[in-house]
């Protein structure tokens, strides 16, 4: 598996005592597979993103990265892995072409030239190549934060809310290059709250709810199971059943 | 407007408050208001019992060296003088009051509002005035009086001062928008007030001219003494009066002549504030350029340095040690944050200073006070700037969600971090040091010149060592204690802040000065043992290398030994701003 979840866990020291954002949440992502990660606010997806990117620090499980566990062999890990944030960080000083420099240079990619233009016409990045990130929009910037991603071969791709900012061209786009990946050979795991594209793209969805896994499987799956069956088979009506939102659902 | 202004005042002063009052429910901010509270009392207010006790022992100023009491008594002048001069400077120079300066809450929900941009004003006006009263409390309080009333009336006075420069700065920055309008008239309006302060500016150096041309002075006390006579001539007197009247109350004696000295200062103000608010469409024109500026600078924080590409700059190469991958990056922050103009600017600043320098000591000559200010400059450069220049670790904790998602070894990155920051320290502390080395024998007139250049090429040496293993120091406190570091250019404010900024700045100096000791001690011993065949000044060489070799050994196994640090460093572990 490409990436592996055992048992994973996070709690924080909040004023009140501890406060466990996610807790014993296991999965596996493929690759080749899309599978999307999906729950309200609060659920835990960001905490679970940034723990498998090695940005915190799990209480409790292993993360694994094409076998790598991410605490023992860190370096490993993090160089088959790429995590595009749902907020755009970036080195405010140097350019769009600079930041793809520096992660060609860190992970050691040969052809940076090349695969930097190629990204920056894919991404629709021309002309701000040399364009610093105080000079471009939130959306713009989103770009730049997964071209850094995809100019490696990362074999394992963890997108979290890739679309925020994007206009509608910007998303197409998006949904391009998230499904070319994945028929590359890349696992990838997507946090959104647009579930329509969730539906579209991904053959497999984790829905959490406050820090907890209360679904895994494929549409089909999910719509067949007994306690969702009445609830119809769109994403949206699955979530809401299994989040305890569809009051209707629940009233029938 | 006026009750929405002090609604949110009040609302930001007491939330601010309570924030600051609940983390001390955090050690780390309740060890820190402690040794805040400490140090403000030991450094003011014990010393000053001290210092009203000692002064009750001591007669009064009877053997008061009488040119002294000359100055004295001429201080508000004297003040009226250098306020003149800095209004006049205010107009060449780019000093912004802070006024128009909204925040993006302000551009966000006041700019939509239907309210005027001359209420706009006075709720910027209103807003600054917590900052300006703590700062006037301030003056007060470290002011060396016996007496609360006394550093009261003080107090006061400096709010005066304070609020009157922060609004006549505003009124320069609207002004000086408009020199070049389209208009006659506007451009009329614009030049009036720069004319009138030439003018003065004129008449008051004028009668200086004519008081140096009686009797030029010996020292910098006549020079004063000199200001301070030509500004009591009939026509700088008219022409300073403004000026002199807001200094006065610092000095005026309680309690009609502070009262009468209040009141002017008073009108000073008000005929300052009516010309800023009847700049109304000027304030229009540079309230729509800020919104428009922060709608084109989205990124751009208040406080933190805005950076431009002024060419391709220094490429970095596909392959090679990550380290310098890091070096890289802060080089490209350097040259992105310092253009042309700030080096002109310095470079001028620092060529006056010379100047003044020489000519205030000229007895000594400019040579020496060249070597007297490259030392000064060589000790800053090795002992502060380690502290100051923060384009390293402590200020990349703010990305350290980008860092930790690299595959780089932490001990690599460390290192990686402190390159950049080292060269450039030392290159310019081998700068100073080679002037003052060279300029020695006219300030270090009794030692030998064996002694002057095995000292200099023995600090040289130790230049990198010192500054590196500093750096070093730094970054490791960064990393195993991130949440005492301030991220990027924030600065936290508070007691507990300082206190923690005490804490950090003696453990520092503490590590330093461990770190230093077995290279001291390894040096000492080479030094005792070669002097007597090389001479004492050409063995500081030696025992410089073998110390400096020792730190750089100790550098090295520290960079390592931050490793694991790195390696548990949660991002959630970074203070971040209130």
């Amino acid at each position: 598996m490409a990436l592996s979840v055992e048992h994973f866990g996070r709690t924080y020291a909040a004023a009140t005592g501890t406060f466990t954002a996610v807790a014993d949440l296991s999965f596996t992502v493929a690759a080749g597979e899309i599978v999307g990660l999906i729950g309200p606010n609060g659920a835990g997806k960001t905490t679970t993103l940034r723990s498998l990117a090695g940005i915190l620090r799990p209480t409790s499980g292993r993360v694994r990265i094409d076998g790598h566990d991410i605490i023992e062999d860190p370096l490993e890990a993090k160089r088959r892995l790429a995590f595009m944030p749902d907020e755009p960080h970036l080195f405010e000083y140097l350019t769009v072409t600079e930041h793809l420099h520096l992660i060609a240079r860190l992970y050691g990619v040969p052809d940076v030239d090349a695969r930097a233009a190629a990204l920056v016409e894919e991404l629709e990045l021309k002309g701000k190549e040399r364009s610093l990130p105080g000079e471009l929009s939130r959306g713009m910037r989103q770009k730049v934060v997964i071209a850094c991603g995809l100019v490696r071969d990362a074999t394992t791709l963890l997108f979290d809310e890739p679309l925020t900012g994007l206009d509608p061209i910007g998303i197409r786009r998006m949904r391009h290059t998230i499904v070319t990946r994945a028929r590359g050979g890349a696992a990838i795991l997507l946090s959104s709250h647009l579930l329509h594209l969730v539906e579209e793209v991904c053959s497999r969805v984790i829905i959490m709810d406050r820090g907890q896994k209360v679904a895994d499987g494929t549409f089909a799956e999910l719509a067949s199971r007994a306690d969702l069956a009445t609830a119809g088979s769109s994403l949206e009506q699955i979530f809401l059943r299994v989040t305890g939102h569809d009051t209707a659902g629940s009233a029938s | 407007m006026l009750s929405a202004s002090l609604y949110i005042i009040i609302c930001s002063a007491r939330n601010r408050i309570r924030v600051r009052l609940r983390r001390l429910r955090e050690p780390r901010y309740l060890i820190g208001a402690i040794v805040g509270a400490a140090y403000i009392y030991f450094s003011f207010f014990a010393r000053f019992r001290a210092t009203g006790r000692s002064a009750r022992r001591r007669p009064r100023t009877s053997d008061f060296p009488e040119s002294m009491a000359a100055l004295f008594a001429l201080l508000p002048q004297l003040s009226g003088v250098a306020l003149l001069v800095v209004a006049a400077a205010a107009w060449v120079t780019p000093v912004d009051s802070g006024l128009l300066e909204f925040s993006d809450p302000e551009l966000q929900f006041l700019f939509p509002a239907p309210v005027s941009r001359r209420q706009l004003l006075i709720h910027r006006m209103l807003r600054s005035q917590l900052g300006i009263l703590f700062g006037a409390l301030v003056i007060g309080a470290v002011s060396p009086s016996t007496l609360g009333v006394s550093r009261l009336r003080l107090s006061i006075g400096a709010w005066l001062l304070m609020v009157t420069g922060k609004i006549y700065f505003t009124g320069v920055t609207l002004a000086r928008a408009r020199l070049g309008a389209a208009g006659a008239r506007t451009r009329r309006v614009a030049w009036l007030p720069l004319g009138v302060l030439l003018l003065a500016l004129a008449v008051v150096a004028g009668a200086i001219a004519g008081e140096w041309q009686k009797a030029p002075p010996t020292g910098p006390m006549e020079g004063l003494l000199l200001i301070g006579r030509a500004s009591q001539s009939p026509a700088a007197y008219i022409v300073l009066l403004p000026f002199v009247a807001l200094a006065q109350p610092l000095f005026s004696d309680w309690p009609l002549p502070y009262l009468m000295a209040l009141g002017w200062a008073l009108v000073v103000m008000c005929g300052i504030g009516a010309w800023v608010l009847l700049s109304d469409e000027a304030f229009q024109e540079a309230a729509s350029d800020v919104a428009e500026r922060r709608s084109q600078e989205p990124a751009t924080k208040k406080g933190e340095p805005s950076y431009r590409v002024r060419s391709d700059g220094w490429p970095l190469a596909p392959l090679g040690r990550p380290e310098m991958a890091f070096a890289w990056k802060a080089a490209m922050q350097t040259l992105r944050m310092v253009d042309r103009s700030t080096l002109t600017r310095t470079a001028i600043i620092l060529f006056f200073l010379t100047i003044a320098s020489a000519t205030m000591g000229r007895a000594n000559g400019l040579a020496s006070m060249l070597a007297a200010f490259s030392f000064a400059g060589t000790g800053f450069a090795i002992v502060i700037a380690p502290q100051v220049l923060r384009i390293d670790m402590r200020q990349d904790l703010r990305h350290l969600d980008l860092l930790k998602t690299w595959p780089i070894k932490a001990s690599t990155l460390v290192r990686g971090e402190l390159i950049w920051p080292g060269v450039i320290i030392t290159a310019a502390a081998w700068a100073m040091l080679t002037i003052a080395t060279l300029l020695s024998a006219t300030m270090l007139t009794n030692v030998s010149v064996g002694w002057r250049i095995g000292g200099g090429a023995a600090l040289a040496i130790l230049a990198p060592a010192m500054v590196f293993s500093q750096l070093t120091i730094h970054n490791a406190v960064a990393l195993v204690f991130p949440a005492w570091v301030p991220l990027g250019n924030q600065r936290p404010r508070g007691l507990d802040a300082m206190g923690q900024r005490l804490i950090m700045l003696g453990g520092t100096w503490l590590l330093l000065t461990i770190s230093l000791i077995p290279g001291a001690i390894a040096g000492g011993i080479i030094w005792l043992a070669l002097q007597r065949f090389i001479g004492t000044g050409a063995a500081l060489v030696p025992a410089a290398l073998v110390c400096s070799a020792i730190v750089g050994l100790e550098v090295l196994l520290a960079t390592e030994a931050i490793g694991p640090a790195y390696e548990r460093l949660d991002a959630l572990a970074v203070e971040r701003p209130e």
